[in-house]
């Protein structure tokens, strides 16, 4: 009785799940084939830079990390496989490797240097060397 | 495979709703089970809802805002929400769904009802 509005709703179905499908294949933070990978911020919190990458999968261990100078770099990766007894239904999550190094805008102090590794996203904070740490002036009182 | 479509009408987005991207995912399928896994970095554990409801599987994910008091210097991607939605199959034990965040990554467990598994059947000899 209602097969004539199923038809227009399977068609708007289908017209969504294409969107969605375009929506996924362009969207350029998380490609993973050629661009930069991994997706990362870079932020001036005064006294310290804060870099953040997306790194969902990566085991912890297997990160390295190093600073020459100025610049960082981080390499890891995931390996994935259908996992034993499977059926594979659909495979969108990439296994990838990576090493990336990033110059990094002003001179750090490599002692205090913190990174950490939460929720499949890595965090280093690169304190500021001590002549780039913007100061405060007090002025004083005449 | 044609039923773990996404569907329409949970594409839909309220007006309250941030926005939200389509996190990836792989689907696997045995005799016992569903194995439904998903690239979700930067949602923490209490950030998570999965919700079933009537034949849907919804995985919604937030993600905190970034730190205020910082100056971006570099932007290649916004910490967003994640939100999914499937058609389930029939014949999944909704109460027995079992889910784990690891590393930014989402491991969902949806067994298949007792009585829907393959069973062997042994040949008695005569």
């Amino acid at each position: 009785m209602f097969g004539y509005y199923d038809d227009f709703d399977r068609t708007y179905q289908l017209l969504d799940a294409f969107r969605n499908e375009l929506g996924r294949a362009l969207e350029p933070s998380r490609a993973v084939a050629g661009g930069t990978f991994p997706a990362t911020n870079l932020y001036d919190a005064g006294g310290a830079l804060v870099l953040t990458a997306e790194l969902p999968g990566v085991v912890e261990k297997e990160l390295e990390i190093t600073l020459t100078q100025d610049v960082l770099t981080v390499a890891g990766g995931r390996k994935l496989g259908v996992p034993e007894g499977y059926s594979v239904y659909r495979q969108e999550r990439p296994p990838f490797r990576f090493s990336r190094s990033y110059t990094l805008p002003v001179k750090v102090d490599p002692e205090k240097t913190v990174a950490r590794f939460e929720n499949g996203v890595l965090e280093v904070t690169l304190e500021k060397a001590p002549e780039v740490k913007p100061r405060q002036i007090d002025v004083r009182p005449s | 495979m044609a039923n773990f479509d996404k569907v329409s009408s949970r594409t839909r987005e309220t007006v309250s709703q941030r926005g939200a991207v389509s996190p990836r995912v792989d689907v696997y399928e045995n005799e016992r089970e569903l194995l439904v896994i998903a690239d979700v970095p930067g949602a923490p554990r209490d950030g998570l809802t999965i919700s079933v409801d009537k034949d849907e599987l919804t995985i919604e994910a937030r993600a905190p805002e970034a730190a205020p008091g910082r100056s971006a210097l570099l932007t290649e991607y916004r910490a967003s929400d994640y939100r999914r939605t499937f058609v389930l199959p029939g014949g999944i034990d909704r109460e027995h769904i079992d889910a784990e965040l690891k590393a930014g990554v989402l491991t969902l467990k949806l067994p298949k009802l007792e009585a829907l598994r393959p069973r062997r059947i042994q040949i008695r000899t005569a």
